[in-house]
């Protein structure tokens, strides 16, 4: 049980970085537009291959 | 053409609005982050007992105190980042929306009476702490609002093609609703504080605070509130992806969204009002009226998004429905 000792504080540190990854990708707009980004590969421009 | 969806993001929403809807994203996503890791620190506090009287026992409480201190830690970002729109809302002047802003009370009344009674029993280290609740109450919350928020946006700012009879419908329904939520808010606040003194008296006193805390936590009207604006953003899906419609097919479609919101805001009343008298005697843990609560604001979500898909899936015009649901209707 003297293992909980240290993983508390590392879940602990991982729930803070995680939090902050979060709080990135969200105002980096990444949750913005789910649908547009996965077809935008499909509307691409493929006429100029040589 | 892609289809219009409840709660997709409109086209030409202005920078503030987006940013509005990326904060309550973001907080959303921390509150339900903390819930689950809080939730994780407290269980070990629910296992205590199996282990009274075993030599582990010493280690586990030294093990809760740092859990809990952990716990404290997580919740009160999630309290000053997340709940902050709570917060302003109890202490703006009432405005035009003054119904809405008294229902932050009541939410208010519940973190707090959870909160401060947790942050002393960790200062002392002894005693119930109840983060998890807390983090729980303010997580589903959030869904409710960011669900309810994110369908009335889309109808703010999408507004061709739809009738204005459908404005119209969600006023008079709005007023409707508000005024269900505000007297069911009263009632349960009154049967909340009533129920804790008798427990703290006559019952148990150690038992009152949990179900103090239980009863504010399903007082909260967040299914209430999300009844009506779900539906109508669900009927605004209808039109906005059904241009052809008569005038008598778009007199159908608001019947049924009337209906849809009147089950919305009396089904959930009706769970609301089943599970006060558990709460009252003291058989719903506060995490698990914070799961209720939960339940029945999904269910209205469900609902209503059931309306948008009834005409989504088979296509209005073709639909076997339209006649057969007609008939019902007239």
């Amino acid at each position: 049980m003297e293992s909980l000792f240290l993983l508390l504080p590392v879940s602990f540190l991982f729930v803070i970085g995680i939090g902050i990854a979060l709080y990135w990708a969200v105002f980096s707009g990444q949750f913005d537009d789910t649908e547009e980004n996965g077809k935008s590969i499909l509307e691409d421009n493929d006429s100029n291959h040589t | 053409m892609k289809a219009v969806s409840i709660f997709s993001i409109p086209k030409n929403l202005p920078v503030h609005e987006r940013q509005k809807r990326r904060h309550m994203l973001a907080s959303l996503g921390i509150a339900w982050l903390v819930m689950m890791q809080v939730m994780m620190f407290a269980f070990p506090g629910y296992l205590r007992g199996d282990y009274i009287g075993t030599e582990s026992l010493a280690m586990l409480d030294t093990a809760i105190i740092i859990m809990n201190w952990l716990s404290f830690a997580l919740t009160v970002p999630v309290l000053l980042y997340c709940a902050w729109p709570i917060w302003q809302g109890v202490f703006k002047k009432s405005s035009a929306h003054s119904m809405r802003v008294n229902m932050d009370w009541p939410v208010a009344l519940g973190i707090l009476t959870a909160f401060i009674p947790s942050v002393i029993a960790t200062v002392n280290q002894r005693g119930e702490v109840y983060f998890e609740s807390v983090s729980m109450f303010v997580a589903f919350l959030l869904t409710a609002r960011y669900l309810e928020f994110c369908a009335e946006q889309s109808a703010r700012y999408s507004e061709v093609g739809v009738p204005a009879k459908l404005d119209q419908e969600r006023t008079i329904m709005t007023a409707k609703a508000d005024k269900i939520a505000f007297a069911f808010v009263m009632i349960q606040i009154l049967l909340a504080i009533v129920s804790g003194i008798v427990w703290y008296l006559f019952i148990d006193r150690a038992h009152a605070l949990p179900v103090l805390v239980a009863l504010f936590v399903m007082s909260c009207p967040c299914a209430l509130s999300m009844a009506v604006p779900t539906a109508s953003s669900a009927a605004r899906g209808i039109f906005l992806n059904n241009h052809s419609f008569t005038p008598e097919q778009q007199e159908f479609v608001l019947s049924l969204t009337r209906k849809t919101a009147n089950q919305n805001l009396y089904g959930s009343l009706a769970w609301h009002i089943l599970m006060a008298p558990l709460a009252m005697f003291g058989l719903v843990a506060p995490w698990v009226a914070a799961i209720t609560m939960l339940i029945s604001s999904l269910v209205v979500a469900w609902n209503s998004w059931r309306l948008y898909k009834k005409f989504h899936n088979q296509g209005f015009i073709a639909s076997p429905d339209w006649t057969a649901g007609k008939a019902v209707q007239g």
